[in-house]
This record gives C-alpha cells, sequence and structure tokens, in this order.
C-alpha cells in the first residue's frame, strides 16, 4: 500500500517536474527537420536509421547538462556566458543567435506556407493568422498556460506515428537495419548523414531548455524527474523522426520517387499511401511549424534579454519590458513577411539557417562544457570524469559535423 | 558624501576624478623599471564602508597558461586610463595559476556583468560597468552603469556610435544620458561559499524602507540560490516582511532551507492571519511538524483558527487585535500603545473588554487622542459596538463594515468573547477575488 503511494507521488512529482526537455525535443521535430527526414528516407529507405542511436544519445547528454546547470545555479545560459565570459563574448553570441533564429523563423512559416498549399489554403490567409496566434500566445499568456498548449501540440506529433502504420512498413528490415549500421561511402549518403544529425541539435534548445527549467523552479531534489524529462523527450522526438522516415521509405524510396522537400513528399504519399496517411502527414507540418515557430522567437527573446540585462517579458507589460516584446515581435513580423513576398527563393534561406546554426553550436557547446565544469557554480554537481570523457566526445563530433556543414554551404 | 546624486549627470571638473572600471581593465601594468609585467585583471575592495575603498590589484600575464599576482594598493604608484605604474620591481611579484577566489570581494568577479539589487529603484538589474571616484591614490566605487552606453563602452563601441549621433543631432540626449546608480543604493548578490549567505552591505534599515509588496517583488526576481542565501542574511524584520509578500511556493521552498529554530522564530512572528494562511496550504503533517516548533500558546490558537473555515470571519481575522479594561485612562492606554505592548499592527481600532475578554465596545485612535489623558477610556467609545460572528460569512462582514465606514471589525464566539479583528484589507483581498470570478462569469455569458 505505502510503495503504491509513493509510486503515485513519484508520478505527480514527475508530472509537475516535466515540460521544459519534452518540449524542446518535440520542437526539434520542425519543419527543417521533417523536410531533412523525408528526403532522408525518400532516397536511402532505411539506411539512416541507425543514427538515430547515436543521436539520441548525444542529445540526452547535452541537454541533460542544461537542466542540471539550470537546477543548480538557477540562471539561465545567456545568464551564466555573460557573467563568466563577459559582455562582448554573449554580445556576439547573441547577435548570431538572434541572427540564426530569425531564418529558423523563416522557415518555420516556410513550412506553414507549404501546408498551407497541401490543404488547399492560401498561404496569404494562413500565414498572418498563425503570426499572429504566435504571437498572442506569449503576450496574452502566462507561463504555465503557454507551457500546457505546447505540451498538448505535442501530442499532434503522434500523426506521424499514425501514417506510420497507415504504410505498413516492413517492421523486420527495420530492426535489422537498426541494429546493422549499413555505412555507404558515398557523397550524398554522408551529406544526408550530417544533415539527419546537423538538424537535430541546434544551438537555440540549449537556450530554451535551460531558461524553461529555470523558470519552472525546479527543485534539485527532485532533478531526477527533470533528467527523466529529458531522456522521454529525446526518445520520443527521434523515434517520430524514424517513423517519418519509415513513411517515406516505405512508400516514395520503394517506388524510387525522390523529392525536395516535405511538401513534395506528403503530395507524393497521397496516391501511393491513400487520403489519411496525406492529411496527417500534412497536418503534422503544420502542427510542427507553428509549434516551433512559437519556440523560436521566444526562446531567442528571452536569451538575448537574460545576457543583456534587459526586463523579461511573458509576466510584463511591453512598458516593463520593452526590449523583450520588440525583439519578439520583430523576429514573428520578419518571419512571416519574408515568406510572403511572392516567389521568394527558400534554398538559400535553409543554408543559411544551417550555416549559422553550425557557426554558434561549437561556441555553444564549448560554454557549456566550461560552465558545467566550473566547481564554483555547480559544486559537487560537475560532470564525472566518464561523463566528460563522453560528453567531449560528442562536443567534438558535433564542432566537426558543423563545421562540414557550414564549409559545404560555401564550397556548394 | 553628498558628491554623488542618485543619477549623477557628471559635470566637467567631476568627470576628471571618474573613471570607469572598464577604463581600467586589460590595459598594461608596468613595474618600478617600466617593464611590461601583465596586465590589470581585477580590483579588490573593502567594503566595510558606504562606499568601498580599493585595496588590491589583481594582474593577469600569460597566454593560454595565465597566471594572475595580487598587488597591494601601497605599491602602486599611479593608475589611470592608461594602465597602472608600480613602486616595486617584478621580482617582487608572486604569480600563481588562481587567484584566491574566497575571501575578497572584488569587481570583476562580483559586480560587473552580475545581478545586484537596486534598492532605490526596486529592481534586480544586470552591472554593465563601474564609475570609479579617484581620491588621492585611491579609487571608490561611487555608481553602478546600468544603461546602453555602458554597454556600449563594454563593447568598444561608444566613441563610434557618440560621433555618428553627433553627426545627426549634437544635442541628442542619448549623449547625456548615463543610467547611473549609486553604490549606496546597490546590494551585491555574492553568495559566500562557506557560509551560503550573502553579505548585506546596505544597513538593513535601507531594505526596511522598501514597502513590503515592492520587497516581494524584487525577491521573485531573484533566482532560487540567490533567495536562499538572500533569506538567510536578513534580520527578523526584513524576512517577516519578504515571506507575507511572496507567493506559496517561494514560501514552502525556503522553509525546506531553514533549520528548526528558525521556522520557529519566523512563525512566532507572523501575524496570524499570514501565518495561517500559509500552514493552510501546507501538507497535513508538515503543518503540525510547524506547529510543535512554535510556541505553545501561539501554536494553540493558529491551530484553532486552522480550524475555521477560510471564507468565514473565524478564518479571515487576526488574532492581534488591541484591548483594553473599562477603567484603564485614556492616557495609560496611550502609553501602553507608544510602549508597543500589542503585537497588533493596526492600532486605529481600540477594544473594551473585561476580566474574562468579553466584548464591552469599541473606540478609535482618533477619539483617543482627542479625550483627555485622565479620563477613563470607557467614556470615549462609540455609542454603539458592531460586531459579527465566528461563523459569519464574508458577504455579512463585508456588508457590515461598508455601512458603517468600520477598517476593522472585532469577531466574537457564541459567549460575546472577543477572537479576533478583520481588518479592510483582508476583506478587500476576498472580496477582489470574488468579483474577479463573477467578472469572468459574466464575459462568458455574454459569449455564449
Amino acid at each position: 500500500m505505502k510503495n503504491l503511494k509513493t509510486f503515485w507521488a513519484k508520478i505527480l512529482i514527475f508530472l509537475s517536474v516535466m515540460g521544459p526537455g519534452i518540449i524542446t525535443a518535440n520542437v526539434d521535430n520542425d519543419a527543417g527537420g521533417i523536410t531533412t527526414y523525408s528526403v532522408a528516407g525518400a532516397h536511402f529507405g532505411y539506411a539512416l536509421i541507425w543514427s538515430f542511436i547515436p543521436i539520441i544519445i548525444a542529445l540526452v547528454i547535452i541537454q541533460e547538462m542544461c537542466s542540471r546547470m539550470a537546477v543548480v545555479t538557477g540562471k539561465g545560459l545567456a545568464d551564466l556566458i555573460r557573467e563568466e565570459f563577459g559582455v562582448r563574448v554573449t554580445f556576439y553570441a547573441m547577435t548570431v543567435l538572434v541572427f540564426s533564429n530569425i531564418f529558423n523563423t523563416i522557415s518555420e512559416f516556410a513550412g506553414i506556407a507549404a501546408s498551407a498549399e497541401l490543404f488547399g489554403i492560401s498561404k496569404y490567409l494562413l500565414v498572418p493568422i498563425c503570426a499572429l496566434f504566435v504571437w498572442w500566445l506569449i503576450v496574452k499568456g502566462t507561463y504555465k498556460s503557454v507551457e500546457k498548449v505546447f505540451l498538448f501540440a505535442c501530442l499532434f506529433y503522434v500523426s506521424y506515428i499514425i501514417s506510420g502504420f497507415l504504410s505498413k512498413p516492413d517492421w523486420n528490415l527495420i530492426a535489422k537495419s537498426t541494429i546493422h549500421p549499413s555505412f555507404q561511402f558515398d557523397k550524398a549518403y554522408i551529406f544526408m548523414l550530417i544533415g539527419v544529425v546537423g538538424t537535430t541539435i541546434a544551438p537555440w534548445m540549449q537556450f530554451y531548455q535551460q531558461s524553461s527549467v529555470v523558470e519552472k523552479g525546479i527543485k534539485l531534489e527532485n532533478y531526477k524527474y527533470s533528467r527523466l524529462d529529458v531522456i522521454i523527450g529525446a526518445f520520443v522526438v527521434n523515434i517520430i523522426a524514424i517513423f517519418i522516415i519509415i513513411v517515406c521509405a516505405n512508400t516514395l524510396f520503394a517506388n524510387g520517387i525522390r523529392v525536395e522537400n516535405a511538401k513534395d513528399a506528403a503530395l507524393a504519399l497521397k496516391p501511393l499511401a491513400g487520403q489519411y496517411c496525406f492529411y496527417l502527414f500534412a497536418f503534422g507540418l503544420l502542427n510542427a511549424s507553428v509549434f516551433s515557430a512559437c519556440i523560436l522567437p521566444l526562446s531567442t527573446a528571452y536569451s538575448v534579454c537574460e545576457g543583456m540585462g534587459w526586463e523579461i517579458g511573458v509576466n510584463r507589460t511591453f512598458k516593463e519590458a520593452p526590449q523583450f516584446y520588440s525583439l519578439y515581435t520583430a523576429i514573428i513580423a520578419i518571419g512571416a513577411a519574408i515568406i510572403l513576398i511572392p516567389g521568394v527563393k527558400l534554398v538559400p534561406i535553409m543554408l543559411i539557417s544551417q550555416a549559422t546554426n553550425g557557426i554558434l553550436l561549437p561556441f555553444v557547446l564549448i560554454f557549456m562544457l566550461l560552465l558545467v565544469n566550473n566547481k564554483r557554480l555547480m559544486g559537487k554537481y560537475t560532470n564525472s570524469g566518464f561523463y566528460n570523457f563522453c560528453a567531449i566526445l560528442i562536443i567534438a563530433a558535433m564542432i566537426l559535423l558543423s563545421l562540414f556543414l557550414f564549409f559545404t554551404v560555401f564550397i556548394k | 558624501m553628498n558628491l554623488f546624486n542618485q543619477s549623477t549627470r557628471a559635470n566637467i571638473s567631476a568627470a576628471k576624478m571618474f573613471i570607469f572600471f572598464s577604463q581600467l581593465m586589460d590595459k598594461p601594468v608596468l613595474d618600478k623599471a617600466g617593464k611590461t609585467v601583465g596586465e590589470i585583471y581585477d580590483l579588490v575592495v573593502k567594503s566595510s564602508q558606504v562606499y568601498p575603498l580599493s585595496d588590491a590589484l589583481i594582474i593577469r600575464q600569460g597566454f593560454p597558461n595565465r597566471k594572475y599576482a595580487l598587488i597591494n594598493w601601497p605599491d602602486i604608484e599611479k593608475i589611470d586610463k592608461e594602465g597602472a605604474q608600480l613602486k616595486i620591481d617584478s621580482s617582487g611579484l608572486n604569480f600563481n595559476q588562481i587567484h584566491d577566489e574566497k575571501k575578497e570581494f572584488t569587481l570583476r568577479r562580483d559586480i560587473l556583468d552580475q545581478q545586484v539589487v537596486d534598492t532605490h529603484n526596486h529592481k534586480v538589474i544586470r552591472v554593465n560597468d563601474i564609475q570609479l571616484l579617484v581620491v588621492d591614490h585611491a579609487l571608490m566605487i561611487a555608481h553602478v552603469d546600468i544603461g546602453s552606453r555602458g554597454l556600449l563602452r563594454r563593447l568598444g563601441f561608444e566613441k563610434i556610435i557618440d560621433l555618428t549621433v553627433k553627426l545627426f543631432n549634437p544635442q541628442a540626449r542619448y549623449l547625456k544620458n548615463e543610467h547611473l546608480i549609486s553604490w549606496k543604493h546597490i546590494q551585491p548578490l555574492t553568495i559566500n561559499p562557506v557560509s551560503m549567505t550573502i553579505k548585506v552591505d546596505l544597513p538593513q534599515k535601507n531594505l526596511a524602507s522598501i514597502p513590503a509588496a515592492d520587497l516581494g517583488d524584487i525577491f521573485l526576481d531573484l533566482n532560487i540560490n540567490h533567495q536562499i542565501a538572500l533569506f538567510k542574511s536578513l534580520n527578523l524584520m526584513n524576512k517577516t516582511k519578504i515571506f507575507t509578500n511572496i507567493d506559496f511556493k517561494t514560501q514552502s521552498s525556503l522553509l525546506e532551507e531553514m533549520t528548526d529554530p528558525e521556522i520557529a522564530e519566523l512563525l512566532n512572528n507572523l501575524p496570524s492571519d499570514e501565518a495561517t494562511d500559509f500552514l493552510e496550504k501546507l501538507p497535513r503533517e508538515k503543518t503540525k511538524y510547524v506547529l510543535n516548533l512554535i510556541e505553545n500558546k501561539y501554536s494553540k490558537r493558529l491551530s484553532q483558527l486552522l480550524g475555521y473555515s477560510g471564507d468565514s470571519a473565524g478564518g479571515l481575522m487576526t488574532t492581534e487585535y488591541i484591548a483594553f479594561a473599562k477603567d484603564t485612562t485614556v492616557g495609560a492606554a496611550l502609553n501602553q500603545i507608544r510602549e508597543r505592548k500589542f503585537k497588533s499592527e493596526p492600532v486605529q481600532f481600540i477594544y473594551i473588554v473585561d476580566e474574562t475578554q468579553h466584548l464591552i465596545s469599541a473606540t478609535n485612535f482618533r477619539r483617543l487622542i482627542l479625550a483627555k489623558p485622565e479620563e477613563p477610556i470607557q467614556n470615549s467609545v462609540f455609542p454603539k459596538t458592531y460586531f459579527v460572528r465566528l461563523d459569519s460569512s464574508v458577504k455579512e462582514v463585508a456588508y457590515l463594515m461598508e455601512k458603517y465606514k468600520y477598517f476593522a471589525i472585532p469577531v466574537v464566539d457564541a459567549n460575546n468573547v472577543l477572537q479576533g479583528i478583520i481588518t479592510v484589507d483582508d476583506i478587500l483581498s476576498q472580496l477582489i477575488a470574488f468579483a474577479w470570478r463573477r467578472l469572468k462569469r459574466i464575459k462568458i455569458m455574454q459569449k455564449t
């Protein structure tokens, strides 16, 4: 009886702590992510599924450090960078973050425009509506209500799992290709692999997650639940990514159809997997794009104000936190406006967003590693030797990948 | 110390005496022979005075293997925007891998880029730069800079932006718009790693002068570690003030960090209505535990109060009030109030009771000071005494108070024994919550 009671008590604590990890991870499956996974599935079938196992590990290790820093220091990542590395470093890091997140936001609105076309609605109608909705949600909401909406949005990712089942996949083959990684020494394959890894770990995620754990005020004694939140988030997001690959592998790859983006993939699905699969896929894209279009501007405004020492909004008025609201509004407005320019080219936007992410990520990860190992800040909660070894290995790999991605943008 | 205004527009003669910490940072340090021995890294200050004075300089050399050395202030010949000149030889310097992190209070580590409390504007702010005053060879912390000019100066863009602005508008407000805050209003938030407390430099009366609700708001702007450390460092009066003005979540996390005697001390000093508000929300076992810690008499009263329903007069009342016997003279009564014999916050309302605490009549402070001191108090009471019962509803209480324009109303039990009083602020918060719910319901109804 007592065990049962403590079990429920634990579930309750987890539910109260849950949020930041799951939300951050899910935003990762945004318009850009879905495009990458669709193309990966369509071009290489199941051959890339194995890569999600190392991705899950990397995601858990990196995001766990953020969560831990948030709980132990009670400060956001931008706060800590400002306090430990000074204003100059913070200023340039924040400038790049703003730049990169503007381009990320544009690509989220591109996702909204694409799903508008899929549903046969004019993008000139849907994009402004979504932009207003996103703006209104934060300006009128509180942290708690916003988090609830976000957690609810996470549920809609299930649509990809359902569409995965609707496409009747070959489970034996999937299991086999997950356990036996098949590496192809082919330029296109390597590029795709880097793309898949690169889209999963982006710099804004560390800032967002750490700030939202701080905002939630999670206590040290409940930290193990916060860690569970991170782990569940990492698994869920990658399982959904795998299902996107499965859908496209099963239908498009099997029939030799090549696609360039998520919209093509959805359209190509229609004759092969049926009406429902098409609608679920398109709805998933819309949900993911709107959800990420909420979080990216919010996270940017939050980090910048944290680092620069300006008042942070959400629970304040425009007059009390002018920089916060201006930045937040500007990013949404720019993101939505650029997509509405007739004949705008999306490929360069995607490439710039990848390149700026690639510049920033190495710095953010190195700062994190230095901060999390700072005894004065973290006390006995610094990384253990083995954990540090893993973290350094992952960070080194991520830096190499980002640099590679960054240079390929310019070589191409 | 009238040299510093709250937001200074430094005039020309004073400008020469002031220097920004950012203008010293990373400047070269020369030894007696004129050889460069390193660069200025940090400034150690003695924080014993209102305006702390420079005590030592920390210099840095080497890259990437950084080494630090501490130079006592008397060994410095001069220090300005060009750098520092030492009186001693480089052989007298003792370079170490790390500079001692614990004991001293230093500008770069503890103030610059950190969050501090601005007790004048009641806000938590981040320091962009520090303005120092040159006083006979020493430096004194005068202001912290929290404005955009400070930010630009740190980034090295101040001159360029200044020139550009001047080009377009020589009279621009931006050029004179220094956002400086006098150090006497600044409370640093450095947590001592050993005692885990924050050294409260300001006289605590300075904090006490902040309205309680604002103090609570400032407190909620801090992160949890700073909250705990600051709370531990405050005196009982400030602790009580903060505790009654923060949300339950923060209250309970502070409670977990306190030792049993600290909890007892705090709860003993909390007004009974605030204490019951808090205890009501705690889990039952925790309430029992906390009640066991505090004074026997008071805990009995609190547990009795906890028994009343939250929206009845018994649940709303505070048990601190001012009451006198019938034959007390006005002078004696006023003296007792003056000598703070009562725990009660509001002194406007005064009650007369018999030996067994039965309510007889009521008066107010105005009537008392207008009466002659030698008269018995009973001569200056209200012609009629209104009261409510323990189980009266909020509505009844509010109705009576509004009708007779009372700021407080006594609560009696079935035998007319005085139990406590309800003040207008307690009723107001209930009514606002009630009106708010109604308002929302009306809005929803209009929509459907």
